[in-house]
């Protein structure tokens, strides 16, 4: 088991490079194969994600989460099956280039990450617990792909305001769907992250988790990360900000998610740090 | 001029001629002349079918072509028809050299598919030709001057058109103001359908674009313009569109998600002030204001409102220059459509052609069986004599069956040197098969 997961932790970003490629060549150049292969070799991959993530889970009989690799790998893959429903949905694949190179960028991170054996963590037979991790790692999902549509809204916005035509003219869908797939998708990722909150924090009163604190950094991070989602939420709302500052605070928010992903967790170790 | 005639050989093509004159050739109002209507076409074709030269008969004419296709019986005397009946007595000056262009047999048919492509038009990969022959087509069926050789060929020449559209970018992207125009706006707003249009203006540009937008099913038109006769010939030619007077633009603005600036005027007719009012009130919504004017009819510090895409007459010249570079990247794939096609044409043609062929061969050894069986049987007893007709009978069938089936088989323009071999080996070209 532990040699079929070692190899599919290698094997998981190169196919992710190599459908990232496909729908590079299909946004760039409409090449034929890349019609034809690219969907199904991107289900193939999310299949494969999917038996690695069951292998894991089988193999330290808890939710595969308990490393940064493996939640990183999860979000990678909550990431992949939202486009699949995109593209099924609206038979709409221009955006697929970006989006699953988000996939391959986060599984490279968790492949890099992957140690042979993480240590269980026990928490995750509370049920509080288990909806904390799995909200939160839902509403990250939601905000990478909320900012990868903010990244093409961008692109879009820059190019009809000056007028000039780059390859992303033409081949993306129009600037108000792009900005209602972002909006869409900071939405659920809000409502996920104050899911996971709420859950984290009714969890640790309870609980009371040794070197429990409100100041821990990881809480802090995540608590900024709410508040950023809230404000251009709101401002949005109030019609205060338009598409172009909720696509900047959407982008602002990935690198701030990121930094609690992986910088929190390495620099920043308190309780709250996977182990 | 060229001359049509060159003598008849082996050839993977039916005899087709073609003679025409188009915008390369002659200037409008050459064109013009030659340009038959519906009911001058077809009574066109009646008269040229009189002729014992034309067997089968096409006529194309479009604001920029005007093409005759004959499949003759007799390649000069149907020339000198298709010249003089379609040509010449209209316009006795396009037998200038250079005013006309004449194609045969493989090169008229790959015209035919070019044409129908759209690779020989003005606009490249314009789309209305593709109708322009399919109507084309059906007045000659109507008339009865399509055989199966043109109705065939017509038949590949529309679904050559249809595969250059499909499976090429070569009729992707606008090439011109108006439907420029509307392809700015698709990559704004989710649906023309939903979009409310204002054109500032209504002379000819603004009725180029109206007409757009309207094809391409815009939600809601209004039209502000000073002049009330230019308002009452737009409200002509558009009734659905709301039309209002130039003062009341301000208010529409609001309401409008495209804002198409043609006046003629002198100073700009929109200020950024008065966009900037019309923006507060829609602050989530984007706007998109085109200046077709020169002088500027929008001004150009409008630009930096937020939400708001102001192009000028400039930006919109640069989008139409990159789609027809872009159109004429796809040639070569068109040009490889268009070989496929061809082929499938001459393999269909080869095994029209094949039959007759095939006929005479067995004929001919039918023949030879029959002499030598006279011969031979006089030899034999006579309680023989249908046991060897059986046999000599089978003899000559098997022999041929495998070559018959080769003959027929349709495999395109590799095999058509074939059946001239098969002539040549068999002597069939001395035989008269209806001659016994």
């Amino acid at each position: 088991m532990q040699t079929v997961l070692g190899a599919i932790n290698v094997l998981l970003p190169i196919a992710y490079l190599v459908v990232a490629a496909a729908y590079g060549l299909l946004f760039f150049s409409a090449h034929p194969l890349a019609a034809r292969t690219a969907t199904p070799a991107l289900c193939i991959t999310v299949l494969l994600h999917l038996v690695y993530l069951v292998g894991l889970a089988a193999q330290h009989r808890q939710f595969p989460a308990a490393t940064v690799s493996q939640a990183l790998s999860v979000v990678s893959l909550a990431v992949a099956l939202v486009y699949v429903f995109v593209e099924w949905l609206g038979r709409e694949r221009s955006t697929g280039f970006w989006l699953v190179s988000m996939v391959f960028f986060f599984q490279l991170l968790a492949s890099i990450l992957a140690r042979p054996s993480a240590p269980g963590v026990a928490n995750f037979k509370n049920a509080v617990f288990a909806t904390h991790v799995s909200l939160a790692l839902l509403g990250y999902a939601a905000f990478v792909v909320a900012a990868v549509y903010a990244f093409l809204y961008l692109q879009l916005y820059r190019d009809l305001k000056a007028g000039r035509y780059s390859a992303f003219f033409g081949k993306l869908p129009p600037l108000e769907v792009l900005e209602r797939m972002m909006l869409w998708a900071l939405r659920a990722g809000f409502v996920a992250l104050t899911g996971a909150v709420l859950a984290g924090g009714f969890w640790g009163e309870r609980n009371y988790a040794p070197g429990f604190s409100l100041h821990d950094p990881k809480i802090l991070v995540t608590l900024a990360i709410w508040l950023l989602y809230a404000a251009a939420l709101l401002l949005r709302r109030l019609r205060r900000w338009q598409g172009r500052q909720t696509a900047l605070a959407s982008l602002a928010g990935l690198c701030v998610i990121l930094f609690s992903l992986v910088a929190v967790n390495f620099f920043f170790t308190g309780f709250h740090g996977f182990r | 001029m060229a001359s049509p005639l060159d003598p008849p050989g082996p050839r993977p093509d039916p005899p087709l001629l073609l003679v025409g004159t188009d915008f390369r050739c002659a200037p409008l109002e050459l064109r013009e002349r030659v340009s038959y209507k519906a009911e001058e076409g077809e009574e066109l074709l009646v008269h040229l079918l009189a002729r014992p030269a034309v067997a089968e008969a096409f006529l194309l004419s479009t604001c920029n072509r005007t093409e005759i296709l004959l499949q003759p019986r007799d390649e000069d005397e149907a020339y000198r028809t298709a010249l003089d009946l379609v040509f010449l007595k209209r316009v006795p000056d396009l037998e200038k050299p250079g005013r006309l262009y004449v194609k045969r047999n493989g090169e008229a048919a790959r015209h035919l598919l070019a044409v129908a492509s759209g690779l020989e038009s003005m606009v490249l990969g314009e789309p209305e030709i593709l109708g322009q022959v399919k109507q084309a087509s059906a007045l000659a069926e109507a008339v009865g001057a399509e055989g199966a050789v043109l109705r065939r060929l017509l038949r590949t020449a529309v679904n050559a058109g249809k595969r250059a559209r499909q499976e090429t970018a070569l009729g992707s992207g606008a090439v011109s103001l108006g439907y420029a125009t509307v392809e700015l706006a698709k990559n704004i707003f989710s649906g023309l359908g939903d979009s409310r249009a204002l054109l500032v203006g209504a002379g000819e540009t603004a009725r180029l674009v109206a007409r757009a937008l309207v094809e391409r099913g815009v939600g809601h038109l209004a039209v502000a313009n000073r002049g009330a006769e230019r308002r009452e010939k737009f409200r002509e030619e558009f009734p659905e569109a709301e039309i209002l007077t130039f003062e009341e633009r301000l208010g529409e603005i609001g309401r409008s998600d495209l804002v198409v600036a043609t006046t003629g005027a002198d100073e700009p007719v929109l200020t950024r002030q008065q966009l900037q009012e019309a923006m507060s009130g829609r602050p989530s919504r984007p706007l998109l204001v085109v200046d077709l004017g020169v002088p500027r009819q929008v001004e150009p510090e409008a630009r930096r409102i937020e939400n708001l895409f102001l192009h000028p007459i400039d930006s919109l010249e640069h989008l139409i220059q990159r789609n027809l570079k872009k159109r004429k990247e796809e040639v070569p794939r068109v040009e490889e459509i268009l070989d496929q096609e061809l082929v499938h044409f001459r393999a269909w043609y080869r095994g029209l052609s094949a039959e007759p062929l095939i006929a005479r061969l067995q004929k001919q050894a039918e023949r030879i069986r029959r002499q030598e069986m006279e011969l031979a049987l006089a030899s034999f007893p006579p309680e023989t004599h249908e046991g060897l007709e059986r046999l000599t009978r089978s003899l000559v069938r098997k022999i041929l069956h495998h070559p018959s089936t080769r003959l027929r088989a349709k495999k395109g323009e590799e095999d058509l040197p074939r059946l001239d071999l098969v002539r040549e080996l068999f002597h069939l070209d001395d035989e008269d098969p209806d001659g016994e």
